[in-house]
């Protein structure tokens, strides 16, 4: 009985192939758009949450705050800013956490005749760990760096290339000058500085010094507004000693082990450098996780926005699958009269209509998933090539998400073609026969 | 007890506020194995005898027995169980579904039955063998002519071995060839003892019944039965 009545409702369906197609196309397009949407933010996410923690998870970050002038005034002779001896006494107090200083100043980096001018980082051994950024030959800053101020230098990639070509770095001596900690950064000298130039005297400068290259670094690329191949280290008490002559640092970049953790940690950090300086609030921690969760919930409003768009779209679909439904039992009033006349229950007809308007959204949704599918890859496709950033931003299928989007368009063509089958059922099988 | 008993059965329609009475206190016994024509001009009330006859509709008041069932008193859903147990249909325009095959069509009352699908394939194929179709079983409608058309309607009419055959017009939209055919197989189903009522406009094909009923504008006019004479000459 079913079988037979599924039967006929695919011969009705292929009798009329392009009024059943164009009323598919509703459903096709709407599950379509739901599978492209979610696959696509879903493919956003992966790709985000990926770029930040390549660079590390569970960081805190502690930078110095921008005072205003009344708190300059409030804490006039006592405001000490961001001190290396800070990190130190975080280690002391928090040893289960992970502490690197990072210091940068504008500079020249020489090699013979070739030179770069780039930002030299002054950092401890944690960094690059932390930053999950390590060296591919050679070593990073090590401990014993730290604690006898070597001029030891590790290079990015791009700048080994440039200083060194093909020529290995390691054990090679480079000359690095402070172009002077306040100079304006100028991107347009920092790029065109690749240049080598030629026939300049070698003078001795004031405040430069030789280091040795110890590491070059892995190629990452480029990511969280920076180019991590362009990046120079040196130790952190390097840099203080011979180029900024201070102790001050510019950030901490703080390890947590527990990522539940890190607020907590958040708070008993600021206590402690709050304490530590007297009473001044002069310092910002910025947690990463927090970051993430921003990203996230920024997701999260895309999600509702597209799939909500997506399921408008996929209820217009059902409605046209009302619309035909309707016209279908207008069309058949005299078959459905003549069925009820040889024996047909009010719910036979009922199911007749019904599983005509759920072939409908089957056969729609079956091949919106499809469509779906080929158009999120499609999409991650022209984004990868759109974006130099968005190489990995691909689209993410996620089974349930089809499962929801297929399940609802199921749902769509049940509940639209509830009413035409209602209709239908409730015909007067004497005047239906009659029906002109 | 006869087959079929009609007791002042009234029938009112209303449109807006005007009420017209369609049959007034008709009543009429028909029994087992009878061969009835109900002949009567539009409006005399005999397409509202045939839905009240068939089970489509009820009658405003008065009461219906067919074959020992109270159908006055019965649900519209066991009007439906008997309308495809008891009662097969004829009609003018043989009313056959398309996209289906002269099988499928004799198929479908036995469907709604939910006769299993290969008594309703044996089934089917006997009775389309014996109105003379056996070599048209998997054609479809376009593919048959009028005549052939309603000869799988009678097919269809008798799938469920219904205790009335009940034919509305089903010479109209047929030559006279053809329809004479079909009154033929009607004569023989009599023969077996098959109990039909054929409603027409047609004094011709109603002198082929073994009884005449004329309706008038709602009411029994004349109820006599045919000349014998008279029912071989078509």
């Amino acid at each position: 009985m079913l079988l037979a009545i599924i039967h006929d409702a695919f011969k009705n369906l292929s009798g009329n192939l392009l009024r059943s197609g164009l009323t598919m196309l509703g459903v096709i397009i709407g599950v379509a758009s739901v599978i492209a949407m979610i696959a696509i933010v879903e493919g956003g996410q992966v790709s985000l949450v990926n770029s930040i923690e390549r660079l590390g998870t569970n960081l805190l970050f502690v930078w110095k705050k921008r005072l205003t002038v009344e708190e300059r005034r409030l804490y006039a002779g006592r405001w000490t800013k961001l001190k290396y001896a800070d990190a130190l006494a975080i280690r002391q107090k928090f040893p289960e956490l992970t502490v690197a200083p990072v210091d940068y100043f504008d500079g020249q980096i020489k090699a013979g005749k070739r030179d770069f001018s780039g930002r030299i980082y002054g950092t401890s051994p944690e960094y690059s760990e932390m930053r999950n950024f390590f060296p591919a030959k050679g070593r990073f800053i090590t401990t014993v760096d730290i604690q006898e101020w070597q001029r030891s230098v590790v290079l990015g990639s791009t700048i080994a290339e440039v200083l060194f070509g093909i020529e290995s770095p390691i054990g090679k001596e480079v000359k690095i000058f402070l172009h002077g900690r306040n100079k304006k950064r100028d991107n347009s000298t920092k790029k065109n500085g690749n240049s080598t130039k030629e026939g300049k005297k070698e003078q001795p400068r004031v405040g430069e010094y030789r280091f040795v290259v110890v590491g070059v670094m892995e190629t990452k690329g480029e990511s969280q507004g920076k180019d991590w191949d362009e990046m120079i280290f040196i130790p952190s008490t390097t840099m203080i000693r011979y180029f900024l002559g201070t102790d001050r640092i510019g950030n901490l970049v703080i390890h947590v082990p527990d990522r539940n953790r890190m607020d907590e940690f958040s708070k008993k950090l600021n206590q402690f450098l709050v304490q530590r300086h007297d009473g001044v609030d002069d310092l910002r921690i910025h947690n990463q996780g927090e970051f993430l969760k921003t990203v996230e919930q920024t997701l999260w409003t895309f999600r509702i926005v597209l799939g909500g768009i997506a399921f408008v779209a996929l209820l217009v679909g059902g409605v046209g699958i009302m619309n035909i439904m309707l016209v279908t039992v207008t069309e058949r009033t005299r078959e459905i009269g003549l069925r009820m006349a040889i024996g047909a229950r009010r719910q036979d007809i009922l199911l007749q209509f019904l599983i005509e308007s759920t072939t409908i959204s089957i056969i729609g949704g079956g091949l919106g998933i499809i469509l779906g599918i080929v158009s999120a890859y499609g999409f991650g496709n022209l984004v990868a090539q759109a974006l130099p950033g968005g190489g990995d931003w691909g689209a993410v299928i996620e089974p349930p998400a089809i499962l929801i989007a297929f399940t609802f368009a199921v749902g769509v063509g049940i509940l639209f073609g509830l009413f035409p089958a209602i209709k239908a059922s409730k015909l007067d099988p004497a005047e239906a026969l009659r029906y002109q | 007890m006869a087959l079929i008993i009609l007791r002042n059965i009234r029938k009112v329609y209303k449109t807006g506020n005007l009420e017209v009475a369609a049959l007034i206190n008709l009543t009429l016994n028909i029994e087992q194995g009878e061969f009835v024509a109900i002949i009567g001009q539009s409006g005399s009330g005999k397409t509202t005898l045939l839905d009240i006859l068939g089970c489509l509709s009820h009658p405003t008041s008065g009461e219906y027995w067919l074959d020992g069932d109270n159908v006055h008193l019965l649900p519209d859903s066991q009007l439906t169980t008997i309308r495809n147990k008891k009662i097969g249909f004829i009609f003018q325009t043989f009313h056959l579904l398309p996209r289906k095959t002269a099988l499928e069509n004799v198929q479908l009352p036995m469907m709604y039955a939910r006769a299993s699908r290969a008594i309703q394939h044996d089934r089917a194929s006997e009775l389309l063998t014996m109105v003379g179709l056996k070599d048209r079983l998997y054609h479809y409608n376009n593919q048959l002519s009028g005549g052939q058309q309603q000869r799988v309607a009678i097919a269809r009419a008798l799938a469920n071995r219904p205790a009335l055959l009940l034919a509305d017009e089903p010479t109209g939209n047929l030559d006279s060839q053809s329809g004479n055919d079909i009154l033929t197989v009607f004569e023989q189903l009599h023969q077996q003892g098959q109990t039909i009522i054929i409603i027409t406009h047609d004094p011709l094909i109603a002198q082929r019944a073994e009884r005449c009923i004329t309706l008038l504008d709602g009411k029994i006019m004349s109820d006599e039965m045919a000349h014998p004479s008279s029912a071989t000459k078509g």
